[in-house]
């Protein structure tokens, strides 16, 4: 699953003949002068203003403006652009038309077991959660392409009547159909109104997420995924983020500012009951990571660097299951030369080192491991006679080695 | 007894070397259990009609490879699995050829990063023919002693130490493949080990889920005990407790849950599997499906730390019903897979005699040692090729004195122009296009008793002499006794008037350094008589060098390798040379050759 930005997100629809407002997406202010000259709905318009990144709350933030004119809107956006929000800089703007409109409707398509399901309500905004018994909901299986009589029985069951029944039957076979040729997980559209200018059915808002997995097969894919949990990614996750996407197997890494339990553990699995042994100890997470498929010692020593770095925190766990196939002495080679790069640069300080984990070569990675005691590392080297997540406890509640 | 694949399974791997890796495991593992090697087939269409080698045993099996499935179950019916190693982009043609064999009945797929709607396809497609299909995102598949799927259970030792060699009497299905290998350890520390273990794989939409495997599981009498290890998202582990508590299980169920983390972290963020989001306290969530677990009667421990002791009090509860006749260990130890020599060398097993000896470069460390000297190390430390020539001709560093004598007899025969017989032959050989290694070579072999070769045997001439302590005519009849003219003594075109600049220059420098020189003097001697004869007979530079480097203490054998290093630099500048005047192919004019064969005349019948 991945989230694609207002921008992008249009432009999909718009692709599958859903009218959206009109839009531009700047990286600079003085940008909208030419822009304006081109396009006649930035002088003729009321404007929006917003944030073109991943934030959570931008209204709160003031990174949504509306109402605007067009001389109010580049202020706007020339405030917003470069401007840090929670360690996060604006590189982008999105300045969109103001649509007149009256009702607001909701309709969206999420991806289930066995296909997909069509979300429908004649109400939007915030209304459709406080009533969600209201909504309606048609299964549309896989590979079967909904019929238009049943989509206009849902938009009936749903309270449109008269003519805008068939226009909103039509715009939810629209948007399926989106959905399914752009490999779509969840595609909502919140409100969907009418347009007062030219009696259209119009996106005012959506969410679009498509799944990633199948950019191969979607050449005009030409936008970055955004992330999902209400801010962008910071340069240090992206930096691994882009390792992750160039190596064989997988590594990963998400910061969470204050914790003091930081997590280098190998696998999925694995990574997610260490999370919980953690906190389950009255630990704070640092961070999420995990590495995973056998991938390079190189990228693997590029994590842990980056784990090194996290501010403030006073352990690390690097913990593992049994490996299938990862090589335990290699990738335990590249964490080992992360590690004595950390600390002659001077971080790893009163820094305390837990290790487990099995898998092919698994008695070579741990002798290796076990040489940094004698250089001064803080660290305790573990094998698969301890049970996996035994090391989280020694780590927090001290004692037992 | 074990579910989805035992001794009757039959296997082609699609894919390329992630498959011929996962092979070898199955080889493995095949090896251990004593069984025969279970895969009969390869589809990679790319390399379709070679064959793929994988060690089984103390041997090499062949493993044909095919270009589609259909050719690959014509020749092997007996094929009824097939694993999936295919990249995302392909995987999911691949793998409808593969449900649309009638022979294969189970499809395992390791490929991970397969588009949701890819999954959802396979897995309507393989319940609409009744058939299973495993994954995506699967480790595999692994039945104690009898069938393994995959590089399930790791690496060798890991499948000795947790006795997958036979059977036990717990399943294990887990969506983590380390955590599938980490249970199945747990099963053996804590109990008698494990039926089968399936990987189901992370993703959203797994092909199979928990509950088709513990219906498969409550129908095999040897499983007692089913461990199910999850994660937060989706909604599998509700439905495998609904399946639980539906009726009275014969099965015991213990399951393990992660993802409270979820509560405290951001929301959004993305674990390592696909399939592990959504849900916080609602559906989905780590919360409800322990709480939905429990209630169906499964026992979920806490924490992931708990699984042992739970493990073993289930294990402890079916020996004290008597269900179960303890297993008898057999010894295994013999099972190890064969060594190779190396590793028998190592151990000390074998002893196995050298073929060659050598006394002077060891590679077998980071960088290769001349006569115990780092490469590297004398380059720091400001040596130079003369010294690499020491201690590779004589196993010795040399001293500063004769690094610059063997600086200066490099330098002064490192050519002589394109006349002479070596440069001659690679500047006609670098004419017919031929290559440098070739043309350099082709130089070479012009080396001998009439070009440049002399030293060896002046240095050995001059060497017995001084040796047998013999004066100049004792010397000069013995050679012409027994060997002829003195080699090293003699040149062509230069003469005692007409001297040879290199040779006193380098004389003189030798003579500078007050060195011993004994077969120098000796030389000398022999010079300064046979000169008294006729004018030509002077030392040349060939009896001159032979007699310096005996003086230096280099062995006979190694003094014409001085005259074929300094050449080559030449001769590589020739052949180079040619190339970058584009020169043309070289032929003898007719008026240089000396025709003098018999004129034409008829050739006799045959007979």
């Amino acid at each position: 699953m991945a989230k694609v930005l207002e921008g992008p997100g249009m432009r999909l629809l718009s692709k599958w003949g859903m009218a959206v407002p009109h839009y531009v997406v700047i990286t600079d202010a003085t940008q909208l002068d030419n822009l304006a000259q081109a396009n006649p709905w930035l002088r003729e318009s009321k404007l929006v203003v917003k944030a073109h990144e991943a934030i959570g709350g931008r209204m709160k933030l003031g990174l949504v403006k509306v109402g605007l004119d067009l001389a109010e809107a580049q202020v706007a956006a020339f405030e917003m652009l470069g401007k840090e929000v929670s360690d996060v800089k604006i590189s982008q703007v999105i300045i969109s038309e103001m649509v007149a409109h009256d009702e607001e409707y909701y309709v969206a398509v999420k991806s289930t077991r066995d296909g997909a399901e069509l979300l429908l309500a004649s109400m939007g905004g915030i209304e459709v959660e406080a009533n969600w018994e209201k909504v309606q909901k048609l299964e549309i299986p896989l590979g079967v392409d909904p019929k238009l009589s049943e989509v206009e029985a849902l938009a009936k069951s749903a309270g449109f009547n008269d003519d805008l029944l068939p226009k909103v039957a039509e715009f939810s076979v629209k948007l399926f159909q989106c959905y399914d040729q752009e490999d779509g997980n969840y595609l909502e559209i919140n409100p969907l109104v009418i347009k007062a200018s030219t009696g259209e059915l119009t996106a005012l808002d959506a969410v679009t997420m498509v799944d990633g997995d199948a950019r191969f097969r979607h050449p005009d894919w030409n936008f970055n995924f955004a992330s999902e949990f209400g801010r962008p990614y910071s340069d240090n996750e992206k930096a691994i983020l882009d390792i992750d996407t160039r190596v064989k197997g997988s590594v990963k890494f998400i910061e969470i500012p204050g914790g003091d339990t930081a997590l280098l553990p190998a696998g999925g699995g694995a990574s997610v009951y260490y999370s919980d042994a953690v906190l389950a100890l009255g630990g704070t997470l640092a961070n999420y990571s995990e590495y995973s498929g056998d991938p390079p010692d190189w990228a693997v020593e590029a994590l842990t660097e980056k784990v090194c770095s996290l501010k403030g925190i006073k352990r690390i766990i690097v913990g593992g299951a049994i490996a299938n196939f990862t090589n335990v002495k290699k990738t335990f080679s590249g964490i080992i030369n992360g590690f004595r790069k950390a600390k002659s640069d001077g971080k790893l300080e009163g820094v305390s080192i837990w290790v487990r984990r099995g898998g092919p070569f698994e008695k070579e990675g741990l002798a290796a491991m076990k040489v940094l005691e004698n250089e001064g590392f803080d660290i305790h080297v573990y094998d698969r006679y301890t049970p996996l997540t035994d090391i989280v406890d020694y780590a927090i509640k001290g004692g037992v080695q | 007894m074990s579910i989805i694949t035992n001794k009757e399974t039959r296997v082609v791997i699609q894919g390329g070397p992630a498959g011929v890796n996962a092979a070898k495991r199955m080889a493995e593992f095949c090896h251990l259990s004593q069984i025969p090697f279970n895969l009969c087939a390869f589809v990679f269409p790319p390399s379709a009609g070679k064959t793929n080698e994988i060690p089984f045993g103390s041997t090499l099996v062949s493993v044909p490879i095919f270009k589609t499935v259909k050719e690959a179950t014509k020749e092997f019916p007996e094929i009824n699995t097939s694993l999936i190693y295919i990249a995302p982009n392909r995987a999911l043609a691949g793998t409808m050829e593969a449900l649309g064999d009638p022979n294969i009945q189970l499809i395992s797929m390791i490929t991970e990063g397969l588009p949701e709607k890819d999954a959802k396809k396979l897995r309507i497609e393989a319940e609409k023919l009744g058939k299973v299909f495993n994954g995506p995102s699967s480790i595999g598949i692994i039945s104690a002693g009898e069938s393994r799927l995959g590089v399930v259970g790791g690496s060798y030792d890991n499948l000795m130490l947790c006795k997958l060699h036979r059977q036990g009497s717990f399943g294990v299905i887990t969506k983590s493949g380390g955590l599938s290998n980490e249970i199945m350890w747990i099963c053996s520390q804590f109990a008698d080990g494990i039926t089968t273990a399936i990987g189901i794989g992370g993703d959203t939409y797994p092909g199979s889920d928990f509950v088709t495997y513990l219906e498969k599981f409550e129908k095999d009498p040897q499983t007692k005990v089913v461990v199910m290890v999850g994660e937060m998202g989706g909604d599998l582990e509700e439905k495998a407790a609904a399946w639980y508590a539906e009726k009275e299980r014969r099965i015991k169920l213990i399951a393990v849950v992660s993802g409270y983390c979820q509560e405290e972290l951001p929301k959004g963020m993305k674990f390592g599997h696909a399939g592990a989001k959504e849900g916080l306290h609602g559906e989905g969530s780590a919360r409800s499906k322990a709480e939905a677990l429990t209630k169906a009667g499964a026992i979920v421990p806490d924490t992931f730390g708990g699984l042992g002791p739970v493990i073993k009090a289930a294990y402890d509860d079916i020996l004290a019903q008597g269900g179960l006749p303890l297993i008898p260990e057999e010894d295994i130890a013999t099972r190890q897979l064969p060594k190779t020599i190396e590793e028998a060398i190592k151990d000390g097993d074998v002893f196995a005699e050298p073929l060659l000896k050598s006394s002077i470069c060891d590679d077998r460390g980071e960088e290769p040692l001349y006569s115990g000297y780092a490469a590297s190390e004398l380059i720091d430390k400001g040596y130079e090729i003369p010294h690499v020539i020491g201690l590779l001709w004589d196993k010795r560093l040399v001293t500063p004195v004769e690094a610059e004598i063997i600086k200066r007899i490099v330098i002064l025969s490192a050519d002589h122009g394109p006349c002479v017989s070596g440069a001659l032959v690679t500047i006609i050989a670098a004419c017919a296009g031929i290559s440098m290694a070739q043309a350099v070579a082709a130089g070479m072999i012009m080396i001998g008793p009439r070009f440049g070769g002399a030293v060896t045997g002046a240095g050995q001439w001059f060497s017995y002499a001084v040796k047998n302590k013999m004066s100049v005519d004792d010397f000069l009849s013995h050679m012409k006794k027994n060997v002829g003219p003195v080699p090293g003594i003699g040149h062509r075109v230069k003469s005692l008037r007409n001297p040879d600049k290199r040779v006193k220059a380098l004389i003189s420098y030798v003579k500078s350094t007050g060195i011993p020189t004994p077969h120098l003097d000796f030389a000398l001697s022999v010079e300064e008589r046979t000169t008294a004869k006729k004018d030509t007979l002077i030392l040349n530079v060939d009896g001159t060098m032979a007699a310096i480097l005996v003086d230096l203490g280099f062995p006979i054998d190694a003094l014409n390798g001085f005259f074929i290093l300094s050449r080559t630099i030449g001769l590589i500048g020739h052949w180079i040379d040619q190339k970058r005047e584009e020169s043309r192919l070289v032929r003898l004019f007719r008026y240089l050759a000396n025709y003098t064969s018999t004129k034409r005349r008829e050739v006799p019948p045959l007979d």
